[in-house]
């Protein structure tokens, strides 16, 4: 018997038993839609991932720290003590590894690498203007690989920083510095508020004591430096921004005399927990990287970052497509039981046809066939109802997740939708194996008795 | 010529064992049209099984065409059916919610015969009983008779060697059976496939050219025939 006639008899079949085919065959949607929206949301998020980056990061831009561990959340076993390594006590209770001023000439002086910049430590006591309140401020330095979104004002283009006296603030600043609007605060200046503890030497107290108290209380008062900044800038909230940061921003050397400000004469004075080299266009970031981590260094590149992004949507990804495969093997049972009730009810035919000289093993087939039918019937019906529903939601979904306007977080795609119902019918199929065996194995004398 | 040599079929084993079939032997020559008549029990329905090639004496021999069937392997058996045997039954067997031309389709199916040469066929075979205005219809709008009908043509539209007819005219009224019956043996007379009828109606026994009687799965006696 040919393949196509007993597929075209399989098909005939079903047709003539509708409820329980369609009955059995939405057990299968149910697994089919879980498995769609879970592809769809995967590759969904896979591709907001990769908006995000390629849009927001400079795919040249190495991430560097003095040993991998700072990726890792710190040392967190014993290390062998190094007179030329500094450590930092993390609040975690790890400590990881400074880079000091000698790192970051050896990574500069390299070909490939086109500028170097520390990441500096500042902290500020306080950010304020004439005749307004004192607010507290976290300052950093403005990142050139970084795209952000801008209210009011305007940032330079990537890899090209703010001018040194200028300053880009967030929205949050507006209204607690008193401007009327965003737009209004363009070109205004700011105050930034440094203080430090003086590092003083035995001489000089030794000094300060034969001076009498005004003396000594001189030495140890606190000193002040005021930093004043023009505002270019007032940096919104993104859907698509890494850097949503409540920092003000000031330029990389302005960054770097209020940290050495800040920080002379302390431990971390010139050291720095990370630092972002901009590797030269054409060459790949990750021949950079490794051999800046044969040479001990903890390096991440954009590409990392996406992974690490990657790796949360994967895990996911995966719990979704758990609860669609436990769909899928309740509907397998449910095939199994139709199929057998199938047999039950159509010895005769089943007879009638071995009788005819119908091989078992197109029999066994008609009965797999019909199977793969409801399996393909199964999946085209899931698969819809995901496309339809997911396209549907997606505007919510978008709208409820503020994933910014176009991102969806539910895209279909033909091929995996394609698949995942050929692997349907391979499933229903192996399913339908049991009484498929069942029917073929049917003595025909047995199945004609009349009686 | 059909040739059936001392076919004996055992059902059971050591003390259970029952005969069925006890060394059967006899001829049916090219075309003619046999009744094979014995009680309900007699062995008769093994016989026809063992004849047509759906069950498997342990002795003896079935040679059709100068082939011993049972030495067949069960695909040969199976291909063997497919082109040279028609079966029709008491309660006809036809596929109710398919139509008549796909019920006489199936045995051409399962011969891997090509859709348009089925159509030929097919045709052909529903208008020798009568029923090419049912082509479309479903069988199971069709009367009892007109089933029958349709089972005829499932079991000529493959040109086989030989018809059996399980008491083909069982389920019928007299007047039905009648029609049926002279189908039957109209079809025998002009198409050259001999007809094995098997029946405990004597009456319908009488119209074939040679009646063998089965008795406690023995040859009782043959009439006609070249005995």
């Amino acid at each position: 018997m040919k393949t196509f006639d007993i597929v075209r008899r399989a098909g005939r079949s079903l047709k003539n038993a509708k409820a329980r085919t369609i009955l059995t065959s939405l057990a299968i949607a149910v697994g089919a839609f879980t498995l769609t929206i879970a592809i769809a949301a995967g590759e969904g998020a896979r591709q907001y991932a990769n908006t995000l980056l390629t849009t927001n990061i400079d795919p040249q831009i190495l991430a560097i720290a003095k040993n991998k561990e700072f990726f890792e959340g710190g040392q967190s076993n014993p290390q062998e003590y190094r007179e030329d390594t500094d450590l930092f006590a993390r609040p975690t209770g790890t400590s990881v590894a400074l880079l000091n001023q000698d790192d970051i000439d050896k990574i500069a002086s390299r070909d490939e690498i086109v500028s170097v910049s520390p990441s500096y430590t500042i902290s500020a006591e306080y950010i304020t203007r004439p005749d307004q309140k004192k607010y507290t401020v976290d300052v950093t330095q403005y990142d050139t690989g970084v795209t952000q979104t801008v209210t009011a004002g305007e940032l330079p283009e990537l890899r090209t920083s703010i001018k040194d006296d200028e300053i880009a603030i967030p929205e949050a600043y507006i209204e607690l510095l008193g401007f009327r609007d965003a737009q209004s605060a363009i070109g205004q200046t700011v105050t930034i508020h440094l203080e430090r503890t003086p590092n003083v030497t035995q001489q000089q107290v030794q000094e300060a004591l034969t001076k009498g108290p005004e003396a000594l209380a001189a030495l140890s008062a606190t000193q002040s430096k005021d930093f004043t900044y023009t505002i270019v800038a007032v940096v919104g909230k993104s859907a698509t921004a890494l850097a949503a940061t409540a920092n003000v921003q000031v330029s990389e050397s302005s960054a770097r005399t209020m940290s050495e400000f800040s920080t002379e004469g302390t431990a971390s004075y010139k050291k720095y927990f990370i630092a972002t080299a901009s590797v030269k266009e054409g060459i790949d970031p990750a021949v950079v990287k490794e051999a800046l981590v044969a040479q001990g260094y903890g390096v991440q590149t954009a590409k990392d970052l996406q992974g690490l992004l990657f790796t949360i949507v994967n895990v996911l990804q995966g719990i979704v497509f758990g609860f669609g495969i436990l769909a899928l093997i309740t509907s397998v049972f449910g095939i199994i039981n139709t199929q057998y009730i199938s047999v039950l009810e159509r010895t005769r035919e089943i007879g009638l046809m071995k009788a005819l000289g119908m091989r078992g093993r197109h029999v066994s087939r008609l009965f797999q066939f019909e199977a793969a039918w409801i399996g393909f019937l199964g999946g085209v019906l899931g698969s819809l109802f995901a496309v339809i529903a997911g396209l549907l939601l997606n505007p919510w979904i978008t709208n409820l997740l503020t994933l910014g306007e176009g991102n969806y977080l539910l895209i279909f795609q033909p091929i995996p939708i394609v698949a995942l119902v050929i692997i349907l019918m391979l499933i229903a199929m192996l399913a339908g194996y049991f009484p498929a065996r069942k029917a073929a194995k049917l003595d025909p004398i047995e199945a004609l008795r009349t009686e | 010529m059909i040739e059936i040599k001392s076919v004996t079929k055992t059902y059971g084993k050591k003390n259970n064992a029952f005969k069925a079939l006890d060394d059967v032997s006899f001829t049916i020559p090219d075309g003619a049209s046999v009744a094979i008549v014995g009680k309900s029990g007699s062995g008769k329905s093994t016989l026809m099984h063992a004849m047509s090639g759906l069950d498997r004496p342990e002795v003896g021999e079935v040679i059709i065409d100068g082939v011993d069937i049972l030495k067949l392997k069960s695909k040969a058996v199976d291909k063997f059916r497919s082109e040279k045997i028609g079966f029709i039954f008491q309660a006809f067997f036809v596929q109710a919610n398919e139509t008549s031309f796909e019920n006489v389709a199936l045995p051409l199916e399962i011969a891997s015969m090509s859709p348009g040469a089925r159509k030929k066929r097919v045709e052909a075979a529903l208008r020798v009983v009568g029923l090419s205005d049912k082509e479309k219809q479903k069988a199971r709008n069709l009367s009892g008779g007109q089933k029958q009908r349709l089972a005829i043509a499932r079991a000529i539209v493959n040109q086989p060697r030989i018809i059996f007819a399980d008491e083909p005219t069982g389920n019928l009224d007299t007047v039905t059976g009648g029609s049926v019956e002279n189908l039957l043996f109209g079809l025998n007379k002009k198409g050259g496939s001999a007809l094995v009828i098997v029946t405990h109606d004597e009456e319908l026994a009488a119209k074939c050219d040679m009646q063998i009687y089965i008795k406690d799965g023995k040859i009782d006696r043959i009439v006609g025939g070249k005995q």
